[in-house]
């Protein structure tokens, strides 16, 4: 997988323990990065699982799940955004079935998937699909680096500081037990 | 609040109306559903005629949609298992064990052996009911009245033996975090192994009179015709890829519990059109039934319920988990965040018929209509799997 995201601009790689989380590779990369990714495993006949959101502290954590019919070993993209201004790159162009799951995300959490082709509410009823039901108040949140699994990290830029805040979150992939 | 409404035109919704802005001069905008029987239950698809030929299909979703990753906010994890018996109530245990999978991955809950043996049969024979009943419902679909009255003695003879540990027939919520619910008892195992010997009676019986009649293959064959790389772009997975060629199934290549132990096939199909899903799904239920009866001899004594099981409020280490499962439909994957509090932080429901309903639109271009509905009905899809 390092091989096959070379060259990309990452924040963070890691190696995920398949038993415990069902995620041989977690990464997390800037916007930018995230169609380039998704064009290299299309090229090594990934197939795309689902695309989600996660409401956290940090932002909207948006997660996209490949995965390989030859070789298993779930692949997990994440792209964090500000709250303010939740926009990542459609990816619909390159995996067809992105353009529902992009869809249903924007339905739930309002995450704007620039380049869309057709970017209509899709689940919830379009007179009032601006409700956004899975966006948390800001109370409520909780921050991503102590509920989402670090695993064995590969690269980590330096500016990405998700893991790194304070050390319970480290442990909350293990420790949790 | 952006209102979605266009009101240049007056007939249809939002939906026609954005569907009908990319349509060609001359051509027909046509809505099926959600009220059509051949959606099997509430999908619309809208379609852009050319005459019969579809030139365009978009299906619409949400006509059932619950919004069930809500309620796993607003539910302890325990709480939250009847949600699953309805999300796919054809094949509900796969999302029992789905879900349960995944809450048990994040707080490391060993199943014991004997509850591992029960969760392979029962969602094993849940399987075949679930096959049984698309089975039915698509020669209805074509036209062949008669296939689901068969279909519907056998599985009623399935629902009865499942109804004595689960004491339901449809929506299951069976599994716990930790195990099952209740044992299989002599009633219940007698009444399965009677099943198996039954069913393979009717098998031969089924391929004479239905799967090889000849109105049968001219009406699927070499209609909707799915390349594996199609599968690959939409997330197709199940008799679906299968039906392309694709050896792909979670319980062989992602084996969860005790799959691993049982000598099966996988069956494939190269024909990659509805015939080739179609011998996919009748495939499965003889190998659904070698798994049950090879469950059945193994199977040891001992509790189907750790000890120490979590009770109703128990509460979910912080932590996140993937599990997936094959449902009758494809592979079910739920993704589960925890952030340690009283109900879990984020429950993500992946829907195998979701993803293989997205591929429709690129499959029924250019098809005859007819066609089109029956490539539909060869998806198998559950609706309210579909808008959760």
């Amino acid at each position: 997988m390092d091989a096959l995201l070379k060259g990309l601009k990452l924040d963070y790689l890691a190696r995920g323990d398949f038993a415990k989380t069902g995620q041989a590779w977690v990464a997390f990369l800037p916007g930018a990065s995230l169609v380039r990714a998704s064009e290299r495993l299309l090229k090594a006949d990934y197939y795309i699982e689902d695309v989600c959101a996660v409401d956290c502290v940090e932002g909207y954590v948006v997660v996209y799940h490949f995965d390989h019919f030859e070789k298993p070993g779930r692949v997990t993209l994440k792209v964090i955004v500000p709250h303010a201004a939740p926009n990542v790159p459609s990816i619909a162009h390159l995996f067809d079935g992105a353009e529902w799951h992009e869809r249903e995300t924007r339905d739930f959490h309002g995450v704007q998937f620039i380049g869309n082709p057709n970017f209509v509410p899709l689940l919830i009823d379009p007179e009032m699909a601006d409700c956004f039901p899975l966006r948390k108040e800001e109370k409520s949140r909780s921050s991503a680096g102590k509920i989402m699994a670090p695993g064995e990290v590969v690269f980590c830029d330096p500016a990405f500081t998700l893991f790194v805040a304070d050390s319970p979150a480290e442990a909350a992939g293990e420790g949790a037990k | 609040m952006t209102r979605y409404i266009d009101t240049e035109q007056t007939a249809g919704d939002f939906y026609t109306h954005n569907f009908a802005k990319k349509a060609q001069e001359g051509t027909l905008i046509l809505n099926l559903g959600p009220q059509h029987p051949s959606t099997h239950g509430v999908l619309r698809v809208v379609v852009e005629m050319d005459g019969e030929y579809v030139l365009r299909a978009e299906p619409i979703l949400g006509y059932l949609h619950r919004m069930h990753e809500k309620m796993a906010e607003v539910k302890t994890a325990a709480q939250f298992i009847p949600n699953m018996g309805r999300v796919d109530y054809l094949h509900a245990m796969a999302w029992n064990w789905a879900f349960v999978g995944a809450v048990e991955k994040i707080a490391g809950i060993e199943v014991p052996e004997r509850a591992e043996y029960v969760r392979v049969i029962t969602c094993e024979l849940n399987r075949i009911s679930s096959h049984l009943l698309w089975w039915g419902a698509y020669l209805l679909d074509l036209g062949a009245f008669t296939p689901i009255m068969y279909a519907f003695d056998d599985r009623e003879k399935l629902l009865d033996a499942l109804q004595v540990p689960t004491g339901s027939r449809l929506t299951y919520s069976y599994f716990r975090i930790g195990g099952v619910a209740q044992d299989l008892n002599d009633d219940c195992l007698g009444r399965i192994r009677a099943f198996i010997p039954w069913l393979r009676s009717r098998m031969p019986m089924y391929k004479d009179l239905v799967t090889d009649n000849i109105i049968l293959r001219k009406r699927i064959e070499d209609i909707g015709v799915i390349e594996p790389e199609l599968c690959r772009r939409y997330g197709a997975t199940g008799p679906v890829a299968r039906g392309s060629g694709i050896n792909y199934d979670v319980r062989r290549n992602e084996p969860y519990g005790i799959y691993s132990k049982f000598d099966f096939d996988i069956p494939t199909s190269e024909l990659k059109c509805a015939r080739g899903r179609y011998d996919v799904r009748m495939a499965e239920i003889e190998q659904s039934l070698r798994i049950i009866e090879q469950a059945l001899e193994m199977m040891p004594e001992g509790d189907v319920l750790v000890k120490g099981a979590p009770k109703p409020s128990w509460k979910v280490p912080a932590g996140e988990s993937y599990f997936a499962v094959e449902g009758a439909r494809g592979k079910i994957g739920v993704y589960v965040v925890s952030d340690g509090g009283k109900n879990l932080y984020r429950t993500k429901l992946r829907a195998p018929g979701f993803c293989n309903l997205s591929l429709f639109g690129e499959v029924s271009r250019g098809t005859i209509l007819a066609d089109a509905v029956a490539i539909l009905g060869s998806l198998d899809m559950v609706i309210p799997e579909i808008d959760r």
